[in-house]
């Protein structure tokens, strides 16, 4: 007993963190959000939980990659881009399904309606490598027949979705893209942003940001720990709590399939 | 305008004009230290306005100085954003950041200032931020200042300050200096404007007492006079020695003519001493005749006869001297007789200086009754007189009375030296006696004003000639 006692401290000293990379890919700017994950987290694995953040996509992918972080909840086309090398860990439902969809976002007295209105305007994307912030419309320009990079006067990236709807409803761009899922949630915690925008367009239904880790870490201990946390968050208040500040419903295992659309739409940018 | 304006306050009295100058002062000085105090608060104002422009400025500096460097236009404008919505956002309303072609990168606002679009109409109405003046009744102003990172200017920050609150204050403040000061004035005025009054109206007073004489100066009662020893109660007091003075001269004067009358009497008892002593020795010797040649009948008619027209005129002589001076015929109408006895009284005189006289009565008794006999005797006699005296020995007198139009003339003429400027003031005017002399003049000129007359002087060669006109009313039939 007092062995016990004595060896717990060690315990915790010896044993790493999870460390988890976090994308822009929701509501980065809550810390609630984060406070809340981590604790839910941390319950479920009975391990020690550092969130990981950085300012772009490629920076967590970059973490991913070079195992400075267990597992990382990252948006679908940087996974396709390193599919290689990474393996599902598993996928948010939203609405009662694994997916979302992108919006083409204006300012809410834009008289444009769709895309083509938009041509030679300025546009906010959110990352280069975000499948909502970027690749749909890219790839739906392409389809239009065009090139990414001169259908608008300027673009810039904007670096999180929210930052995407504030930029449009400032005025700093005409239009944006942006996460569907990013849009809907900010409608409901801050209504007076999404309300100076309106949304033009959106995509078909494509895989939700999915939890994923590098393919040799995928049957080790603590992506299981991880894993079986992540699918047991709604079983717990904690993690009850964090899923309904994220205004997800769970996360359970995913299907590659899932990302099929965004394949298609990266293999239309990369045919341009 | 000035000038009026000059005349207008010339002729208001002390007592208004003096609280009326020192509140004009007093306006005045509160025109000057409201314009000091809000000078200072416009100079307070400004300089809080450029430490907060700098503080503002050289924070988005730091921030934003690689973000320029690199054109991010998202970076700045999420710097921008963000500074915007925290703690000064209600100061800057908007903020511009371009690079060094004037190109600009983002806006707080980019509604207002697209990026890639022309910073030079906003940098046109930019002040520096050293040279910050609020001016004006604006509630905007706009500052520019250069943004220099790594020890190069790497483009310019434009922001428009609201200013709306200081302006506001200043507005404020001057309204409140306006009515603070304005109800300052007008107590201290309407205080000064009592005071003035208080401290005047002994002068008040004077001047009104002053006025109301009309010519007559009345000592100013002791209760009246003010207490101590001002300048004011030394002024009261020379005011009442002066009154005392003027009225003991006017005493002198009226005891003078009194005695002047009696002068005139005596010159007259010695003329007719003359003038009754030759009949008498005539009668002497008449009646030594009838003494000595008692049984010559002849000779005692003679001379009964020559005592007779003696006698006779020695009677004369007595009534002309009770008509002069009878007292019951004050009122009387003047008659062609009082010139005769005038002619009577003054004929000793004439022939005591061996003159020779000139008696011409023109005037027909009905010009004559319209006027009171003493008064003109006593003008006509008293300027007969006076004609004498100036004529000398062997000199010429001459009196002439004509009715014509509205008036009685008496005119009274004599050769000799011409009247003194003393003798002539004394006659001719109403002013203050001059020195020395008699007091006849005057009586005559006092009597001849009293009876609505006027008086001429002529002086032709070496004749001098005195014309007194008397009005006649209803005029004469010549």
């Amino acid at each position: 007993m007092m062995c016990a006692m004595c060896a717990a401290p060690a315990l915790a000293q010896t044993v790493p963190p999870i460390r988890l990379g976090l994308t822009p890919v929701f509501l980065d700017n809550d810390g609630a959000v984060i406070l809340r994950l981590r604790e839910a987290l941390q319950t479920g694995t009975g391990r020690s939980i550092e969130l990981v953040q950085r300012r772009t996509y490629q920076e967590v992918t970059g973490l991913l990659l070079e195992g400075a972080v267990d597992a990382a909840w990252l948006c679908g086309y940087p996974f396709l881009q390193h599919e290689d090398n990474l393996a599902l860990l598993g996928v948010p439902i939203w609405r009662g399904e694994p997916l979302y969809q992108s919006y083409l976002i204006v300012r809410a007295d834009d008289p444009a309606s769709s895309l083509s209105d938009l041509r030679g305007g300025t546009h906010a994307y959110s990352d280069p490598d975000s499948n909502s912030g970027w690749l749909v419309t890219a790839s739906d320009i392409v389809r239009m027949g065009e090139r990414p990079e001169g259908f608008f006067s300027r673009t810039l990236f904007a670096y999180g979705h929210r930052n995407v709807a504030r930029a449009v409803a400032g005025g700093l761009t005409r239009s944006g893209s942006i996460d569907g899922y990013v849009w809907e949630a900010l409608a409901q915690v801050e209504p007076d942003l999404t309300a100076r925008t309106k949304v033009i367009g959106r995509s078909e239904k494509l895989g939700f940001p999915p939890f994923v880790t590098r393919k040799d870490h995928v049957a080790g201990p603590t992506v299981d720990l991880l894993r079986t946390a992540l699918f047991d968050l709604g079983a717990s208040p904690d993690g009850k709590a964090a899923l309904d500040l994220l205004q997800l419903d769970g996360i359970a295992p995913g299907d590659l399939r899932l990302f099929d659309g965004i394949r298609a739409r990266m293999r239309d940018v990369q045919g341009a | 305008m000035t000038g009026g304006m000059l005349k207008i306050l010339q002729d208001m009295p002390l007592s208004f004009r003096v609280p009326l100058i020192a509140s004009a002062m007093m306006v005045l000085v509160g025109v000057v230290a409201s314009q000091q105090v809000l000078s200072s608060l416009s100079s307070v104002q400004e300089a809080r306005l450029r430490e907060l422009a700098r503080l503002h400025v050289d924070g988005l500096a730091v921030a934003l100085g690689p973000s320029v460097l690199r054109r991010d236009v998202w970076e700045v404008y999420d710097t921008l954003d963000r500074a915007a919505s925290a703690g000064s956002g209600q100061r800057m309303v908007l903020t511009v950041v371009a690079d060094e072609t004037g190109r600009v990168i983002a806006a707080s606002d980019p509604l207002r200032a697209p990026v890639d679009s022309d910073v030079g109409p906003l940098a046109d109405e930019a002040q520096a931020i050293d040279a910050i003046r609020l001016s004006g009744a604006e509630d905007h102003i706009r500052v520019s200042a250069p943004l220099d990172y790594q020890g190069r200017n790497v483009g310019q920050i434009i922001s428009e300050l609201n200013v709306a609150d200081l302006v506001a204050e200043r507005w404020k403040a001057g309204l409140y200096l306006l009515a603070g000061n304005a109800v300052a004035t007008l107590v201290l005025a309407f205080g000064g404007y009592l005071a003035m009054r208080r401290m005047l109206k002994p002068v008040a007073r004077l001047a009104g007492h002053m006025g109301r004489m009309e010519g007559t100066l009345e000592p100013i009662p002791d209760k009246d006079l003010p207490k101590g020893d001002t300048e004011l109660a030394r002024l009261f007091q020379t005011y009442n020695t002066m009154s005392d003075a003027v009225q003991a001269k006017a005493e002198a004067e009226r005891r003078l003519a009194e005695r002047e009358r009696f002068v005139s009497l005596g010159r007259l008892s010695s003329s007719l001493a003359h003038e009754v002593n030759n009949p008498l020795g005539g009668l002497l010797n008449a009646a030594d005749t009838i003494h000595t040649y008692a049984d010559r009948p002849e000779v005692v008619r003679q001379s009964a006869e020559l005592m007779q027209r003696g006698l006779g005129h020695l009677r004369d002589v007595t009534r002309a001297i009770l008509d002069q001076n009878r007292l019951d015929r004050a009122g009387q109408p003047l008659r062609p007789e009082d010139f005769e006895d005038l002619r009577l009284l003054f004929e000793p005189e004439v022939h005591s200086h061996s003159q020779s006289l000139d008696w011409q009565m023109k005037a027909g008794a009905t010009a004559l009754a319209m006027q009171p006999a003493a008064p003109v005797r006593q003008v006509a006699l008293n300027l007969l007189l006076n004609a004498g005296a100036a004529a000398g020995v062997n000199g010429k007198v001459g009196l002439a009375v004509t009715a014509g139009g509205n008036c009685l003339s008496i005119s009274v003429t004599n050769s000799g030296a011409a009247m003194s400027e003393g003798d002539l003031a004394r006659l001719m005017a109403s002013g203050p006696l001059p020195l020395g002399g008699g007091v006849g003049l005057r009586l005559v000129h006092d009597i001849v004003v009293g009876l609505g007359g006027t008086i001429l002087h002529e002086r032709a060669g070496e004749q001098t000639q005195i014309k007194v006109n008397l009005p006649i009313e209803g005029g004469v039939d010549a």
